[in-house]
């Protein structure tokens, strides 16, 4: 039976058209047409503006009549219109009074912020007409795709292995040798490569619709075109970025996304965004109006007394997350890709900002964070904060965790990487990091999984950088090497950059190989970034988000020229896989029934050198399990780790009755750093200069 | 550019060949046509595409729809698409629920 509402009561401008519904927010599909739905609190006029298909000028405006507004929404459906071949904005009239925060203008057509489909800047790195009146265009998404019966994977956190990518860098390079590179598409061709690494889930930089010629401009020097090449800068919040998919001249972009979701699902690996609500594309009072600074400044920005953006982002603006409406939009936001892509989690970055209150004072109970975290369609996504902002604010530790957010924990970064360069003074840090932290998430009441390690991600060096320089080298940058950090707690070993030198050669190696020895044997969550595993390199460049060469292209002819460490770091992660030890996510135990749940040694056995000189640590971890063929078994690991200049003893602790010390990795052993056969050792070891040598406890025959 | 429809009953398959472009309006007719047939017991639909300049997200669509009224083990089959709607197909995932060959003849 046809419903009563599927025919036209008005016309304007030729158009068929009756009173819309103000919900949902967006463009939504009704029967005979099109409702489209828009909040502006102090917008007087509206109107919705029709374009066909990438026209230069619109086909038809049409004013909202004022009985088409529900409170502060506009809302119309208009009949008869081939959702395919359309494009859609808005003119908002209203109050132009910057000083008071009202920045309304007809002239400009405005993004639909729920927009899901977003045209304009289909090719990655093609000009656009720069000329053109209405540059990002909202277009209409079916949201149909054929999941077969394909969910979300629920791995535990603590179970998680996080790997690092950027779509666009993962396979551009020609060494990718996919069919279709820097595309979703191009990703999906990486899938078995990444299974047989063994990660489980995937954080993809900023895949929401940006514009990669946001501040573009040439490098003053070589001349050569810089771009916004990493993306923290949101144009369009509900939208796959176009230029990222194979098809997206084709606008089928969505498609394309969801089945990468679906193919990593079909791996077993989950799929995590690294979400940017910290602030938007439309910078501070000297940038663009594209879609809320028309919509309704003050409401979803942050702003001084007189009107001038905060810059709590360090990129211009900053989001009013929590304000209601801001509130509400980020929900709808993160439920939308939860619910439509089977997003498994997210990673906010600057996420200290989601608790800021509209004048950016810290909220001791953030209502968007609060929200977020007991969010029914979001309980089984994992959460995870980048707990700090550039207006300062530092919460590593202290996020309001809802008993649901986990961090990126940069303690651990900076811990790990003095450790490995051998400054003095951090035995009694390594002892928390490797144990999840305790000391910033204990009393909270938190796990250790909340604690997200990581010795590198995308911002700063890469793990071979980390080894080969002892200052960035961001000159590609065009902004003489002023950008980026300068506390990156690097060791060049003996010389800056690229050299021929064996001996350094091989301590870099081996320095690579205790990071990713610590790091997939402590407590709490792990992540490599991309490349990492086989010596990715951007020539010291800490800092690359504006550069699309080859310098930040994943090289994968390194695959092969470095293929023994790769195949370290996949034996690393299988053996963390195999071992629940490592992964207990309690800070209170339980003990094995054999031995504590964790503990710490040093050249004697239970006796520690916890002195600031100190330069030699071992941990060993243990817990009760049930064997793959379901028999109760004891998981004991052992890990001896010696950062000074020459080797170390380490006496064994007595293994319990029935077991012994079986020797699995041995970083120090340049030949043969996965020992196959896994001898046995009986009472103790000599641990090399700069090496970590791992252990586990086995039933005797 | 309209879309032509020829549709012919096969003892074994129904065969549809399609002339054209399908954008959003020719969509519709292939639809129609797509609902005229007994697809809740039909085994194969083979679809020709030879002919077909461009399809759209509405076109493609309809051959899903299509699949999803057919029995389970039923198969659909796109011969001779170009390679621009063959990318399109396999890059966004539709090829699950579809088989593309290039020539009939590759059929068994």
């Amino acid at each position: 039976m046809d419903r009563i509402d599927s025919l036209p009561t008005d016309n304007i401008c030729g158009q068929r058209v009756r009173p819309g519904k103000p919900l949902p927010f967006g463009v939504s599909h009704v029967p005979g047409g099109l409702n489209f739905s828009v909040y502006t609190s102090a917008g007087e006029q509206c109107t919705l503006v029709l374009f066909r298909q990438g026209a230069a000028e619109p086909f038809a405006e049409l004013p909202f009549p004022g009985h088409y507004r529900i409170g502060d929404v506009f809302c119309m459906v208009v009949f008869g219109l081939d959702f395919e071949d359309l494009e859609y904005g808005f003119r908002i009239d209203g109050p132009f009074n910057p000083d008071k925060g009202d920045r309304f203008d007809a002239s400009k057509i405005l993004m639909d912020p729920h927009a899901r489909l977003i045209a304009g800047r289909d090719r990655w790195g093609e000009d656009p007409d720069w000329q053109r009146i209405y540059p990002y265009r909202a277009r209409v998404s079916l949201d149909d795709f054929d999941w077969q019966g394909e969910r979300p994977l629920e791995i535990p956190m603590q179970d998680l292995i996080i790997y690092e990518a950027h779509v666009r860098a993962m396979t551009q390079s020609p060494s990718s040798q996919t069919a279709h590179p820097g595309t979703y598409a191009g990703l999906v061709e990486k899938i078995p490569y990444l299974k047989d690494l063994g990660i489980n889930a995937i954080e993809l930089m900023p895949i929401f619709e940006f514009d990669e010629f946001e501040n573009s401009r040439n490098h003053p020097d070589t001349g050569e075109r810089l771009y916004n090449f990493w993306g923290y800068s949101t144009v369009g919040f509900f939208a796959p970025k176009a230029g990222y998919a194979a098809t997206g001249k084709s606008g089928m972009q969505v498609d394309e996304f969801k089945q990468l979701v679906k193919s990593f699902h079909k791996a077993g690996i989950e799929v995590i965004l690294d979400v940017v609500f910290n602030h938007t594309a439309e910078g501070n009072e000297h940038g663009p109006t594209l879609c809320f600074k028309g919509l309704d400044n003050k409401t979803y920005y942050m702003l001084t007394p007189e009107g001038y953006y905060f810059n709590f982002s360090g990129t211009g603006n900053t989001l009013n997350c929590n304000n209601p409406i801001v509130r509400s939009l980020v929900l709808d936001c993160l439920r939308y890709w939860a619910a439509e892509y089977h997003i498994d989690g997210f990673r906010f970055d600057l996420a200290t900002i989601l608790g800021r209150d509209p004048w950016g004072a810290p909220l001791p109970n953030p209502p968007l964070l609060e929200s977020l975290a007991f969010d029914p369609i979001l309980s089984s996504c994992k959460l995870i904060a980048e707990a700090w902002d550039a207006g300062g604010l530092y919460q590593v530790g202290t996020f309001p965790a809802f008993g649901r957010w986990a961090e990126w924990n940069g303690l651990y970064r900076d811990s790990v990487r003095r450790y490995l360069k051998g400054d003095p003074g951090l035995v009694g840090q390594i002892a928390q990091r490797v144990l999840g932290s305790p000391d910033l998430y204990r009393m909270s009441g938190r796990a250790p999984a909340t604690s997200v390690n990581f010795i590198t991600c995308h911002d700063g060096f890469t793990l071979a950088d980390l080894v080969s320089y002892n200052s960035k080298h961001n000159e590609a940058n065009g902004e003489g090497n002023r950008d980026g950090g300068d506390d990156n707690h690097s060791w060049n070993c003996g010389a800056e950059g690229w050299s021929d030198d064996p001996g350094i050669q091989q301590l870099r190696r081996r320095q690579m190989l205790n990071a990713f020895a610590i790091l997939l044997t402590s407590r709490g969550t792990p992540m490599l970034l991309m490349g990492d595993e086989f010596g990715r390199s951007q020539h010291g460049n800490n800092n690359a988000y504006c550069i699309d060469s080859p310098l930040t292209w994943v090289d994968w002819n390194l695959l092969k020229t470095n293929a023994e460490l790769q195949a370290v770091v996949k034996a690393l992660i299988a053996f963390r896989h195999q071992h629940p030890a490592l992964r207990v996510n309690r800070f209170d135990g339980p003990s094995s029934s054999l031995l504590p749940c964790s503990s710490f040694h040093g050249s004697t056995p239970w006796q520690p050198d916890w002195s600031g000189e100190s330069r030699q640590l071992a941990w060993m971890m243990s817990c009760d399990h049930r064997s793959p063929n379901g028999e109760p078994a004891v998981d004991i690991v052992y890990v001896a780790t010696n950062m000074a200049h020459h080797a170390s003893w380490f006496a064994l602790p007595t293994a319990p009755d029935g077991y012994a010390w079986h020797i699995c990795f041995n970083t120090g052993d340049n030949q043969h750093p996965i020992l196959v056969d896994q001898p046995k050792v009986d009472s103790g070891l000599l641990v090399g200069e700069r090496s970590v040598v791992i252990l586990q406890a086995k039933p005797r025959p | 550019m309209g879309l032509t429809i020829e549709s012919i009953s096969h003892p074994s398959h129904h065969l549809i060949s399609l002339s054209g472009e399908i954008d959003t309006k020719t969509a519709t007719s292939l639809m129609e046509a797509l609902a005229e047939l007994e697809l809740a017991s039909l085994l194969e639909l083979r679809i020709d595409m030879g002919a077909v300049a461009f399809v759209s997200s509405a076109g493609l669509r309809a051959l899903l729809f299509a699949k999803q009224k057919m029995p389970y083990e039923s198969r659909l089959v796109v011969i001779g698409a170009n390679t621009s709607i063959t990318e399109v197909i396999t890059k966004t995932g539709l090829s699950d629920a579809m088989m593309l060959v290039a020539d009939v003849s590759l059929l068994n």
